[in-house]
This record gives structure tokens, sequence and C-alpha cells, in this order.
């Protein structure tokens, strides 16, 4: 009885907007022995059970006591206990946040989804630590006298004059000239330095709507080069030249790239990658979304340069390897700064620069 | 468990709803009965290959080759993107011993196709020199052609006095 009340308190104190059950009380089977212990006993009985209860009166038998060496026990095992008795397994199903039985979080070595690492130093990383670093860092220094105050902004987002009685409550307005909130960049300081975040492959294959083999020798050739497991994504836009529709057609792989991968690829790719292209210019200086982040384009010929296709050409159909979009996701919040730390890293731009 | 199932349903009608109105976008399930697989990540196998740069300089990476060592013929330390400034990156040929232009002075260079792209030194300098000389020539023929006009109607005063002029 007790526990069905309580479990319909707690279903009102749920934040959830929930349905109680309509079930009346009445319709409780379960039976408990708190409830048949207080319908029998009379209260002066039970708070004499409570007053002898104690630790030192379990009436255990004395020989069980003695055989109890649980060390000795282990000890005279002549073989190992399986791994089931010792080691937790995580479960292989995530069954809700309510259940009892809960996986562990993914940082937890014994969980499904742990990844170990990172097993080594990159090469970029440390150039970053060494030097890149602090040549931004003095670069980007901007020297304010003491007492200076900088000059107040006006609000990103504008309010409205209350001429009207309809201004009340209304939400604020965007900026002025396009309703774009552009990232608000901090002075570079030495906790934000801009730095490599992740890195983007993508391959968009238009043949892969004829035949599947397509995707499938552009992700195997997308996963030499970074070795990460690729995923696969429909359409979203349509082209009729190619017969493509909007979510019907597998057509594009995609790696993303984080930590060691990342900087294992990106010091590949600046070295010895980059230089190899035929009458290559460069990455173009107006490439960039605004916040920091950089696009450029390889085509086919540029992917098979990567030594990773470069060791077992003749496995890929010559056709078939693909050209990809390599979207470098910095951590610097405007493109000057993304462009800055890309060309202390070793890639060239040319062309107009846009900041 | 008496609780959930009208939850569950409710739920379950409302997302429906949501869907049938949103039918372009994708279809997040918010509460989910179904219990969900926890994949194990797949993680390729690497090899660590060891890089060496065209200067002989060499690097160790993580990479999916199997090949243990990597030498590079092309890369950022010969690549003149990279360095702008090396003179022996740029196109320019070397002629230390003089062969080649003892060869073209035998033989001219007509036959030379990129004979204005990478032009050796001497070739410069003997240019320089030919240009030098065409101007100075220009020079005088320009004399001439003053004296020529200033000496016009003047002939009968005889060319002693030209010459006092002048």
């Amino acid at each position: 009885m007790a526990a069905s009340e309580s479990s319909r308190y707690l279903a009102r104190s749920l934040p959830r907007a929930l349905a109680p059950s309509a079930r009346p009380q009445t319709l409780c089977w379960r039976r408990n022995v708190s409830d048949q212990a207080s319908s029998s006993r009379s209260p002066s009985a039970e708070l004499s059970e409570l007053e002898s209860t104690d630790l030192a009166s379990t009436n255990a038998p004395s020989e069980l006591v003695e055989s109890y060496d649980p060390i000795a026990r282990a000890r005279g095992r002549k073989t190992k206990l399986p791994r089931s008795r010792y080691q937790f397994r995580s479960p292989k199903y995530y069954r809700g946040p309510l259940h009892p039985h809960q996986p562990p979080p993914p940082s937890d070595p014994s969980s499904r989804l742990y990844v170990p690492g990172p097993f080594s130093l990159p090469r970029v990383e440390q150039t970053w630590q060494s030097t890149v670093a602090s040549d931004i860092l003095t670069l980007l220094y901007v020297h304010n006298p003491p007492g200076f105050k900088p000059p107040v902004k006006a609000p990103r987002l504008r309010g409205w004059d209350d001429s009207s009685p309809y201004h009340k409550n209304r939400n604020l307005r965007g900026p002025r000239g396009g309703d774009v909130l552009r990232l608000l960049r901090k002075p570079i300081d030495f906790n934000n330095i801009p730095r490599l975040e992740r890195i983007t492959i993508h391959s968009y294959v238009n043949m892969a709507t004829e035949n599947s083999s397509w995707l499938h020798a552009a992700g195997i050739a997308v996963q030499a080069i970074s070795n990460v497991r690729v995923q696969t994504y429909k359409s979203r836009t349509s082209v009729v030249k190619w017969g493509i529709a909007p979510g019907r057609d597998t057509v594009a792989c995609k790696a993303e790239l984080y930590g060691e991968n990342m900087m294992h690829f990106f010091g590949r790719l600046v070295d010895i990658v980059l230089p190899r292209i035929k009458d290559w210019q460069g990455v173009k200086g107006s490439s960039g979304d605004s916040s920091g982040n950089i696009t450029f384009g390889l085509e086919p010929e540029d992917v098979a340069l990567f030594p990773e296709i470069e060791v077992n050409y003749d496995m890929y159909p010559p056709k078939m390897i693909p050209g990809c979009h390599i979207t470098i996701h910095t951590s610097a919040r405007t493109d000057k700064d993304a462009r800055l730390l890309l060309s202390a890293l070793g890639v060239p731009f040319y062309g107009k620069i846009n900041h | 468990m008496s609780f959930t199932t009208p939850l569950r349903r409710s739920t379950v009608t409302a997302t429906a709803t949501t869907a049938r109105l949103q039918p372009s976008t994708t279809f997040i399930c918010s509460q989910c009965r179904h219990a969900t697989l926890l994949r194990r990540p797949k993680r390729p196998y690497q090899f660590t290959q060891l890089i060496t740069m065209s200067d002989g300089s060499t690097f160790t990476h993580r990479t999916s080759s199997p090949l243990p060592i990597y030498r590079s013929t092309r890369d950022t330390r010969n690549s003149l993107m990279w360095n702008p400034s090396s003179s022996r990156l740029a196109s320019l040929e070397k002629d230390e011993a003089g062969r080649l232009a003892a060869f073209r002075a035998k033989f001219g260079r007509g036959f030379d196709t990129n004979t204005a792209a990478a032009g050796s030194e001497a070739d410069k300098k003997a240019e320089a020199e030919a240009a030098q000389a065409a101007q100075a020539e220009a020079e005088e023929e320009d004399d001439n052609l003053l004296d020529l006009i200033s000496s016009f109607g003047q002939q009968e005063a005889g060319p002693s006095d030209k010459k006092k002029k002048w």
C-alpha cells in the first residue's frame, strides 16, 4: 500500500506532463510483509521487536562462522575464476535512464564505447606547443595601458523603442544589416590561443546513384587516409542532371577526425601531400565560414598522392578514387586568426584575403 | 509500472503529430522504449611509419600504410612554395663550369625554347651590352639628323662656320 502511494506521489513530483493512472488503490494485488506484520501484531510487539534488533544477537551457527575464510578459499582455488566473476562488463544495450543496470560513462575503460589513447605525441602538436602558440600570442598581442577602458559597444541585439504599446515583451531584434549574429572575438590570451579542433573530410560522389561501388571505394579511400570509419549521408538537395533526389540517394561519405588522428593527418597533408600537387597555388584566401573554419578541396589525383593510397594504389579502381573537401575546424573565432594559425602550421594561402 | 503505460502512449502520439507537422526533418526519438545497442567504436589498425623528407630529416607518425619507411621525393623542404627565397629551388640553371655558356657562344641559342624564361647571367650581360650599343648608335643617328637640320640652308655659309657654332 505504502509503495503504491509513494509511486503516485513520485509521479506527481516528476517534471514531465504525466497522465497518472486511473487505477483504483483497491486493486493492488501486491502483498507486503510489512502490511501483514502491521495488521496481525500489536504495536507493543512491534516496539519490542525494534528494541531487540541488535547486531550481536545474530544466531548463526558457530561452525559456519569459523569455516568462513575467504582468503584461504581463494588461495586454495586451483583454477582462476571465470572473467565474469571478477570483471565488470558493461551492458550491451542502453535501456533508458530509468533502467537499474546503467552502462558506465564512455570514459570508463570498461565501457563499450571506450576509445583508448592517445598513444603518441604528434609532430604537429609538438610544433604548436613549442613555437606556434607563442608566435600567435605575440602577433596578436594588443597592448592596453593601465587605466585603459575599452569604448562601450552597442548591444548586439537591439531592443525596441517603446513607441508602441505592442513593443512590450517583444523579442530583441538582430543586428542591423543582416540577421546573422557573428561569433564574438575575445582578445587572444594565453588560454584561448587558436588551435586545431577537428578536421572533416567530406566526399560527394555523384556516380553513387548508378552503382554503390563508387561510394564503397570512396569510403575506403577516405578511411585509409584518415584512419576513421566513415559515415554515409543521403543527399539533401536535388540534382536533376545526376538524377539525385533529396532523401533517396546515398551520395556522400564523411570522416570526422579528432585528437591524435587529426594531428597525424594534418602533418601528413601539409608535409607530404600538398607539396606534391601539380600547379597548386595554395588555399584560397577567401575560404572560410567567417567563424574560424577553413575549407579547401582536393582533386582525385591529389587524393591519390596520400602515402596510404599510394602504397597499394592498385587495390583501388583508378576511376573511383574520390576527390574530397577538407574542413579544418579551429578554435579561432574569426577566419583571420584561423588563417594565421594555419599559415603558421604550413598551409599556404593565395589571392585576396578576406578578413 | 501502472503509470508508465499511459505516459508512453501520450508521448508516442505527441511525437507522431510533430513528425507529421514537419515531414522533412529527421525523426528523433526523444523517449525510446527499445534498447539501444552500444556499438563498439571501430578503430582501423595503425602502423608507425618513419618519414624521411627530401633533406634527410625524419619523423615518425601513425598511419594505416604498412610501409615502415616512407621516403618522400617532394615535400615542404624542396618545394618552392614553402621556400620562396631559395635560389636553388627557383628554376635557374646551374652553370658553374661555364660549359652551357660556351656552347651557346659557339652555336647560338636559336633552338633554345625557354630562352626568355631562364637566361644565364652572361647572356643577360651580353644583352645589356647590345642594348647599350644600340642606344649609342641611335644617339649618334640623332646627332647626325640634328646636324642635317641645323645645316639646312647654311650650305652657302660654309662648313667651317658650322663647326664653330657647335
